[in-house]
């Protein structure tokens, strides 16, 4: 058979090759019906055997991969038949949510167990991407009743439990003991942002730090902390689904955390990292999570001193909200996949694992029965995280379940506390964009 | 017109047969022969680049017409709806704005200050070795490290720029937090570490010149500044015809920096990056995503076809 190779039928061969990868293209997500959460279909792991190796994605929150490494050890030493592999999966929540979406999207390479930050797990069941424990917990017995109940609570939703608390933090309000000594204040966190307002110029003055005080870094998790200075004049980012970050009090707290910087020059926006600047002496107080508490301790030259996040004019408790991280586990994964994962699960978070989580990081004991003795005696300071615990509230919808919203939050804010931006049009614009992204990204798909 | 492979030059013309046609020669074994050749050479090549360029670009732009929730497992076809979406938003005029002042500023500033500095290595002096290695050297290095460092120089509560600007006085700009200083600094940093690479392909070009032309109107009375003008300028039009597509290319590609000095992309939100935001940042819009890329293939493809089909005939190539 003889055949020619003219421009025509390289072109043909071209062709067929463009259209073999056309067809290959049309891979990717089914396209036959609307994406709704999934109700997940109960799950039942009787008569399943454990898979004999799993991966652990972290990100080692509070640099606990030490520790994380130690109670793996402790795992493998009782459950020899599972071998677990931690996985440094980025180098904070949004970089391990990127390499767990891309997973999801790429249907390989799924871990056993994926810590999940606050504003990361609701997305991650509204795509059908984790299974509830529910089953587990009942097979395994999980204790779900030692775990203390706001922080467990927080993985609830549609009367399952979507994951395990795992790094839970709030923040805390860190102060330089001896700044506050030589400005003749009381040695404790204010009670108010009106008394620290009070306090703040005689601070400024004698301490020879830039700031009294520096709100946390803007392109981390200013949408978080920032909830205290909202809940203390009254307002929020949002109550249930409906945006009020442009209610009257919630401008009016921005417009005093505004002040704070251009009216009073007493305060300054973090560039990177707000614990570090506060070590660094750079300022004489700040707000930033329990998990920084150790990392603070060790490396401030000075007296660290912490409390409870001040209060406002309308509300002066329970203006703290919780975050941080917890564990979870894929729905891409085989039922032995699931139920070695369940078992590491219940390990890691046995009480106490946690005490141990705990004393490494400064995160706090996610079990009331965990055993804390011996680390408060070593840092004392995490018993204010602990007993700032009972006067915590649930976070705005707004932060954690509307996909992007953090950014957005953070966008505003910047705007706000960097470039003296008009507080009310900035929250009117941030409402208009918060409601696109509820409409769009989150109301089609809770059915 | 149909184009027949040429036949191998030692190849005797072959009789046509009766059933022939008169344009279209059969095969003789020989080029049967460099046929297969060619495939083995050729095709796993072809094979390679279908799956890993074509495919993907052909599956990007199909994604981009569907609204799809990176990790979920399904996902609805809207059409050109991403692209209106993107186009009616706000965020186009602001991510396109970016682009062009990151675009134009880089490669400007990249390939003024590297001619310039091209200029005075090509000095007979001595130490230019040393200062073209020192000029070369920040492109060689990793963006992620150049970032960081630079992160640090430019922290306004304890990086150098703020201990030099306290020591007159002064307080330091807020580079991080700032959009509009956010994308100053990052531009700063993108023109410090490529200028060098500008400025060693301008100095192969400027000693490259033809020498005799030079001395030549240097004894016609030329002054340098005019032998720079008239005759350096357009000879190094090549070179700078070159520079200028590599560096669009690559400034309008340009990821490393931006993500780690600005990792929300306040103010430094070019094409690439809102793609990468929108897909793989806060909000897994895959689809949304897919459609900037495609936007972004299309004004890269426009820019190089203009410039391959009109910025080249101006060019001198001797």
């Amino acid at each position: 058979m003889t055949q020619h190779l003219d421009r025509r039928h390289f072109l043909g061969l071209a062709g067929v090759t463009a259209s073999a990868a056309a067809l290959a293209a049309c891979g990717g997500p089914s396209t036959s019906g609307t994406p709704v959460a999934s109700e997940a279909a109960e799950l039942d792991f009787s008569g399943v055997k454990p898979a004999a190796k799993i991966d652990f994605w972290s990100n080692h929150p509070g640099k606990s991969q030490d520790v994380e490494k130690a109670i793996i050890e402790k795992f493998h030493a009782k459950f020899p038949d599972i071998r677990v592999n931690l996985v440094t999966a980025g180098a904070n929540y949004e970089e391990i949510a990127q390499k767990f979406q891309t997973s999801q999207a790429a249907k390989s390479g799924l871990p056993g167990v994926v810590v999940l930050s606050d504003v990361w797990w609701f997305r991650y069941f509204t795509n059908g991407s984790i299974i509830p424990v529910d089953a587990l917990v009942k097979q395994l017995d999980i204790k779900l009743d030692d775990f203390r109940k706001s922080l467990v609570d927080d993985y609830k939703y549609k009367d399952k439990q979507w994951a395990l608390p795992y790094g839970r933090s709030t923040p805390l309000f860190y102060y330089n003991k001896d700044h506050f000594q030589a400005a003749g204040l009381p040695d404790r966190a204010p009670k108010t942002w009106q008394e620290f307002g009070e306090w703040a110029p005689k601070l400024k003055a004698s301490s020879g730090a830039q700031y009294a005080y520096i709100y946390p870094a803007l392109a981390g998790y200013a949408g978080w902390t920032l909830q205290n200075n909202l809940w203390g004049w009254g307002g929020s980012w949002s109550k249930e689904w409906e945006i009020t970050c442009d209610s009257p009090e919630s401008i009016e707290a921005l417009q005093w955390a505004q002040d704070s910087i251009y009216k009073n020059g007493w305060a300054g926006v973090s560039s990177k990292e707000a614990a570090d600047d506060f070590s660094a002496g750079l300022t004489s107080s700040t707000i930033s999570s329990t998990g920084s508490l150790l990392g603070v301790l060790k490396s401030a030259p000075f007296n660290v001193g912490v409390g409870f996040l001040p209060g406002g004019p309308k509300a002066e408790t329970n203006v703290c909200p919780t975050g941080g991280a917890g564990l979870g586990i894929p729905s891409g994964i085989t039922k032995e996949e699931q139920l070695a994962a369940g078992t590491f699960l219940k390990f890691m978070t046995e009480p106490e694992n946690s005490a141990a989580f705990s004393a490494a990081t400064g995160y706090m004991p996610t079990r009331e029965s965990a055993d804390m003795k011996a680390v408060l005696a070593q840092t004392p300071q995490i018993q204010t995280a602990v007993d700032q615990l009972a006067v915590t509230r649930v976070q705005d919808n707004a932060r954690v379940f509307l996909p992007g919203a953090d950014q957005e939050l953070a966008k505003a804010a910047a705007a706000i506390l960097t470039q003296q931006a008009d507080v009310k049009s900035t929250m009117t614009s941030l409402k208009k964009t918060l409601e696109g992204i509820y409409e769009k990204d989150v109301k089609p798909k809770l059915g | 017109m149909t184009r027949q492979l040429a036949p191998h030059p030692s190849t005797k013309p072959t009789k046509p047969g009766p059933a022939a046609a008169p344009k279209r020669r059969r095969w003789t074994q020989r080029t049967r022969r460099d046929f297969f050749v060619f495939l083995a050479l050729a095709l796993p090549n072809l094979v390679l680049i279908a799956v890993f360029t074509y495919r993907p670009l052909v599956s990007n732009i199909y994604y981009s017409t569907l609204d799809w929730t990176l990790g979920s497992p399904s996902a609805t076809v809207v059409g050109i709806n991403n692209y209106v979406t993107f186009f009616t938003s706000d965020d186009a005029s602001k991510v396109l704005g970016t682009t062009a002042i990151f675009t134009v500023v880089t490669v400007g500033g990249s390939m003024i200050l590297g001619l310039l500095i091209a200029l005075a290595l090509n000095a007979k002096v001595r130490g230019t070795t040393f200062a073209r290695s020192a000029v070369f050297a920040p492109y060689v290095l990793s963006g992620v490290g150049v970032g960081l460092v630079w992160l640090f120089i430019f922290d306004p509560g304890y990086g150098v720029l703020a201990w030099l600007l306290r020591g007159i006085g002064q307080q330091s700009p807020q580079w991080i937090n700032d959009p509009q200083l956010s994308l100053v600094m990052v531009i700063l940093v993108y023109v410090w570490k490529n200028l060098g690479y500008c400025a060693v392909v301008y100095l192969a070009g400027l000693q490259s010149l033809p020498q005799d032309v030079m001395e030549a109107a240097s004894l016609d009375g030329a002054n340098g500044f005019r032998r720079f003008i008239t005759m350096s300028l357009p000879l190094l039009s090549p070179t700078t015809f070159f520079l200028l597509i590599t560096s669009l290319l690559s400034s309008l590609q340009a990821f490393d920096l931006i993500r780690i000095m600005t990792p929300l992309g306040t103010g430094t939100s070019t094409l690439i990056y809102e793609a990468y935001l929108q897909a793989f940042g806060a909000f897994n819009r895959a689809g949304y995503s897919a459609a900037i890329s495609v936007i972004l293939f299309a004004i890269l493809l426009v820019i190089t076809v203009f410039q391959l089909r009109f910025v080249e005939r101006k060019v001198h190539y001797s």
